[in-house]
Order: C-alpha cells, then sequence, then structure tokens
C-alpha cells in the first residue's frame, strides 16, 4: 500500500549509515551504471523475492534465479541494481514498487569487473 | 519559517518541501473540515519562464490519524501529471489563458486524488485541473475565476491543488540574524540594536503550490472522538536515475517519505540540525524519540542568552532543568481535558507531532489570531487557521507564557507575554485570505509583483 510504504520507518541502522537523500542519489547512479549488466543476466527481482528487505544467507541468490531456478517472470519495469558492498557481496534491487536484498559476492564481484 | 526549508536535504529540493499545514473547522461549512498542506516555498511570482508546479515524481499525502496512535488511518494521496501542450515554444502561454482548457496554455499540470483507509485505496478523481500560476494582467487577466474553476467537487469533498497567496508571516531577515525581534532588538546582546521597530514580514508578495482538501467531519472521526491529528508527507522512490540515452528520468524501488510537517516550527526550531532529515523520513509515532528537544527546547536557553534579563523567570525554569510538559502537552499530546476550561485535545500518550484538531468547536464568529493563547479555542494549537500567528504564540509559548498550566506558581516574565514579531496587529500580509475553500488568498501575479 504506497501510503503505509511512504510512512514506514526505515529500518533501524547506525547513525553515521542513516538514510540521507543525497547519498540515496549518488548510490543511485552507481546502481544505474551496474543495472544494464544485471538485468541482461534474468529476472533477479521477482514476486518472490519482492518482501526480503534484508541481507540473508538463506535468499536464492541472483544467480540461482538466472539459472531458471527462481522461475520468476520477468518485470516489465527497468531492474535497477545498487551494490552496497562489493566485498560482502551486499546487493539492493529495485524494480517497480519493489525492492528486495541479496548477499551474492559472485554476482558483485562480476558487475565490478564489467566496469573495471 | 514554519517547515521552508528547515531541514538541509530538503531544503535542496523545493518541489517536496512542505511549507506549511492547516487543519479548521470550515467557518462556511462547519460540518466539514478543511486541510491544506503547501508547498514549494518563497516562490517569486516573476518565477519564469517556467513558472511554479508540483513534482511529478513526488507523492504528496495528508494524514489523518483519529484513535491517537499517531499512525495515518486515512490518507489522502495527491499525484500529479504535467502535460507539454506544444514543446515547439519556450513559453509557458501563447495567449490569454481564460479558461482551463485554453489552448494558448502549453504547460498543464493535472493531478489524481486517492484516499487509503482501512487497508485499502480508492481513488476519488482523476485528471484533475490545476489552475495555471498566476503570469500577469495579459497572460492571466482573470486570475481569481481560473482559480475557482479549479476548485473541484467530489461526493461531498472538495479538493484544489495549485498556487496560491503564502499566508505564513514572520520576520524571517531578523528571526535568523542571531534570533533578533525587531521589536525587542534594543534589549538583545551583546550591544543593543537601533531600536524597537515592527518587524518586516519576510514572505510577503510571496507564493506557494498549495493543496486543500474539504471533507466531512464525520468521514475522518471515529465516535467519541472528536480530535483528530493531522499531517502531511512528501514521498520520493528510492532510486532516481537519469537514464541520458532516453532523455528521461528512471523512477524505481518503493516510495520513501522525504518530508513532514505537522505543527509549526516543530523541525525548524525545535529539532537540532543533526536529526532534522531523519525526523523528515519518520511517521509521528516515532516521536518519542525527539521528546527531549521539545521538552527542553534549545531555544529557551537562547533567550535568555541573546536577551539577558529580559526573561529572568524563564532562566531559572531552564537552569532547574525542569521538563517543559506544558510544551510536551500542546505539541506532541494535546492539551488533557481540566487544564484549561471547557477544552481539550488531547489524543492520549502516544508522543507524536501532529496538528490536533477538536473537530467539536465550532469556529470562532472573531477569531483572533492569537488562537488559543488568545482565549479563541478554535484557533491554534488546536487545529491551525490560515491567519492564526503561530510564530508569535510558540514563541511565548517557549518564553514561558504557558508552563502555569502544569505549575501554578510558575509566574510568566512579564516580556514573554508580549514577545512579538510585529509591532501591527495583525500583521500586513499582502493577500488576504478570502472566505471560501481553499481559504488562502489570490497568489501574486508576477507583472504586479515582479521582485
Amino acid at each position: 500500500m504506497p501510503s503505509h510504504d511512504a510512512t514506514r520507518a526505515p529500518d533501524p541502522v547506525p547513525a553515521d549509515r542513516r538514510l540521507s537523500r543525497r547519498s540515496l542519489l549518488r548510490g543511485s547512479a552507481v546502481a544505474g551504471a551496474t543495472g544494464l549488466a544485471v538485468t541482461a543476466m534474468g529476472a533477479v527481482a521477482g514476486p518472490a523475492l519482492a518482501d526480503s528487505r534484508r541481507p540473508s544467507a538463506t535468499e536464492p541468490s541472483a544467480t540461482d534465479l538466472a539459472s531458471g531456478r527462481g522461475e520468476a517472470a520477468l518485470p516489465n519495469e527497468p531492474i535497477v541494481v545498487h551494490v552496497r558492498d562489493a566485498k560482502s557481496g551486499d546487493i539492493e534491487v529495485f524494480s517497480g514498487t519493489s525492492q528486495t536484498r541479496l548477499r551474492d559476492q559472485d554476482l558483485a564481484a562480476r558487475i565490478a569487473r564489467a566496469i573495471a | 519559517m514554519s517547515s521552508h526549508r528547515e531541514a538541509p536535504e530538503i531544503s535542496k529540493d523545493p518541489v517536496a518541501d512542505s511549507t506549511d499545514v492547516y487543519a479548521f473547522v470550515s467557518p462556511d461549512a462547519p460540518g466539514t473540515v478543511t486541510l491544506i498542506a503547501n508547498y514549494v516555498p518563497l516562490q517569486l511570482p516573476s518565477g519564469g519562464p517556467n513558472f511554479y508546479e508540483f513534482g511529478d515524481d513526488v507523492l504528496y499525502e495528508i494524514h489523518i490519524d483519529n484513535n491517537g496512535d499517531g499512525r495515518a488511518d486515512i490518507s489522502y494521496q495527491f499525484r500529479f501529471r504535467t502535460t507539454v501542450r506544444n514543446p515547439g515554444t519556450f513559453l509557458y502561454n501563447t495567449g490569454a489563458i481564460t479558461s482551463l482548457t485554453d489552448p494558448h496554455w502549453n504547460r498543464v499540470q493535472t493531478y489524481d486524488v486517492a484516499v487509503v483507509s482501512g487497508g485499502s485505496q480508492s481513488t476519488l478523481g482523476t485528471g484533475l485541473p490545476c489552475p495555471p500560476c498566476n503570469i500577469g494582467p495579459l497572460s492571466t487577466p482573470d486570475y481569481a475565476s481560473l482559480a475557482a474553476a479549479a476548485v473541484n467537487h467530489l461526493n461531498g469533498i472538495s479538493v484544489f491543488a495549485g498556487q496560491r497567496a503564502e499566508a505564513f508571516y514572520v520576520d524571517l531577515g531578523a528571526i535568523f540574524d542571531l534570533g533578533d525581534l525587531r521589536p525587542f532588538e534594543h534589549l538583545h546582546a551583546p550591544v543593543g540594536m537601533l531600536g524597537a521597530m515592527s518587524g518586516v514580514n519576510a514572505t510577503n508578495h510571496l507564493n506557494v503550490s498549495s493543496i486543500a482538501i474539504q471533507v466531512p467531519i464525520s468521514t475522518v472521526t471515529i465516535s467519541g472522538h472528536p480530535t483528530i491529528g493531522v499531517w502531511t508527507t512528501a514521498s520520493r522512490r528510492r532510486v532516481t536515475l537519469w537514464d541520458a540515452d532516453r532523455g528521461e528520468t528512471v523512477l524505481s524501488g518503493p516510495w520513501r517519505q522525504v518530508s513532514r510537517l505537522g505543527n509549526p516550527l516543530v523541525n525548524e526550531v525545535l529539532i537540532p540540525m543533526g536529526e532534522k532529515d531523519l525526523w523528515n523520513s519518520l511517521p509521528p509515532a516515532d516521536d518519542k524519540k525527539f521528546a527531549g528537544y521539545i521538552t527542553h527546547p534549545g531555544l529557551a536557553g537562547l533567550l535568555n542568552t541573546l536577551y539577558p534579563g529580559v526573561f529572568p523567570h524563564l532562566a531559572a525554569l531552564v537552569a532547574a532543568k525542569k521538563p517543559r510538559a506544558d510544551l510536551e502537552a500542546i505539541l506532541l499530546t494535546g492539551i488533557p481535558a481540566g487544564i484549561i476550561t471547557g477544552f481539550t485535545n488531547f489524543t492520549g500518550p502516544v508522543l507524536a507531532d501532529m496538528l490536533r484538531l477538536n473537530t467539536s468547536i465550532a469556529p470562532a464568529t472573531k477569531p483572533n489570531i492569537l488562537g488559543l493563547v488568545g482565549g479563541d479555542a478554535a484557533g491554534f494549537p488546536n487545529g491551525r487557521r490560515v491567519a492564526d500567528d503561530v510564530v508569535t504564540i510558540e514563541l511565548r509559548a517557549i518564553a514561558g507564557v504557558t508552563y502555569p498550566l502544569i505549575d501554578s506558581h510558575f509566574k510568566p516574565d512579564g516580556a514573554a507575554g508580549a514577545i512579538t514579531d510585529f509591532a501591527s496587529d495583525p500583521p500586513a500580509i499582502g493577500s488576504r485570505p478570502i472566505h471560501t475553500f481553499p481559504y488562502l488568498g489570490v497568489p501574486y501575479s508576477g507583472y504586479n509583483h515582479p521582485s
């Protein structure tokens, strides 16, 4: 529900990493640079992942989904990927009004190599 | 100012920057309540050729809490859409705009309005027209009629979105010059200034973009709880990406709140710089974490520093570190019954910055711009009317005028009750509010107010 999404308190975060719109937009620019590469890999952000918002070792990886194990439909809207930390594989994926959080070191490394 | 450019991040994003919220029982339709949220601050009327408009990429909302939990029970949502009729000209209009469908009007904005309640969203109207900005006598020769035509009536609800005259008044130039109040400046530390003089309304002859909705009281209150809490928010998508190849902005991800406003001046002067952006991103229900800034306002101590010897009783109160339960009640819970005879706008123990309006109190026949402090229970902080002098009311409250509400032994300083931003009463505001919805005055035209 848009209203509830819009007014929900953000996830607790350390004070030095609290939401800053400027930092968010900076992050977006990076995400845009890497997003095209990931879009070609397949359905990174399907409905099954729409509710996951934190990195989790139990979440399916993007490479699992790309190999067909995710069985998610391709969204019609652009997919934007934000590699928050390439070393740990902390990745956020956005599409439509959904977002999800992945931890996939291999994928992060491939994206990093793609823009190197 | 009330909330114009009040936080570092939102000051860089004017179209999402809420400036004022008003909530009052409609004086000409007492069975209804009028809610107004203003955005896009400090509009110079001559600011063309790209005149002011709402953000197509912003979700604007006016929220109502009717059970006292600091969370929205009803949210009115507004989304805008801009259409350029003729991209081959640089002009906003190519002739006089005489109607909302006039083909000479080149850059048109429409909006959809919906209500979210009980976990479901209902559309109230789509493609509703905004009026143009007030350009001047050649372009918008009968502006009042254009604006009146943009008032939409939707099954008992009236809505309007468009430019109006700024109604908030404050001597901005003085008050941000180290808390100078011109009528008091001969008492200002360290050397005293020129001498007492009247304030200068810094927002005079400026415009604002206003969203107004008038709804039946019965649709926003629950049985036995006539008091509602009101606030506005603006939200943006998590991701904004400029796609240079397509020449367009890509938006993605869920909405995230970037601006919030309930009571005037709370984020502006009570929340410290390092917390303002965070405050803007949270719902009122989370305001407990900010309560210390309300109950121990830095401004109270600053008054004693800037005006030495003028507020000795306030100085003693600050030195005693007594929490300002009066300010907590006014701004975070509402005033409980039994404090002021015949009045309450208490919503419960949840600390939440909301503009609280007891809808059972009828509009005043002779409104006092000092509201409750002036003996008028239909005015701020019982909601807020367009003309209420919220700067003076809140400055006096912070200076101790309202502390006797919770400590009858406290005697406010004589100066506290005399604080004002302006020596004239009421202060000069150029474009007077009108007496019918949407109440804010006709916006100033660029031709008549070019600078």
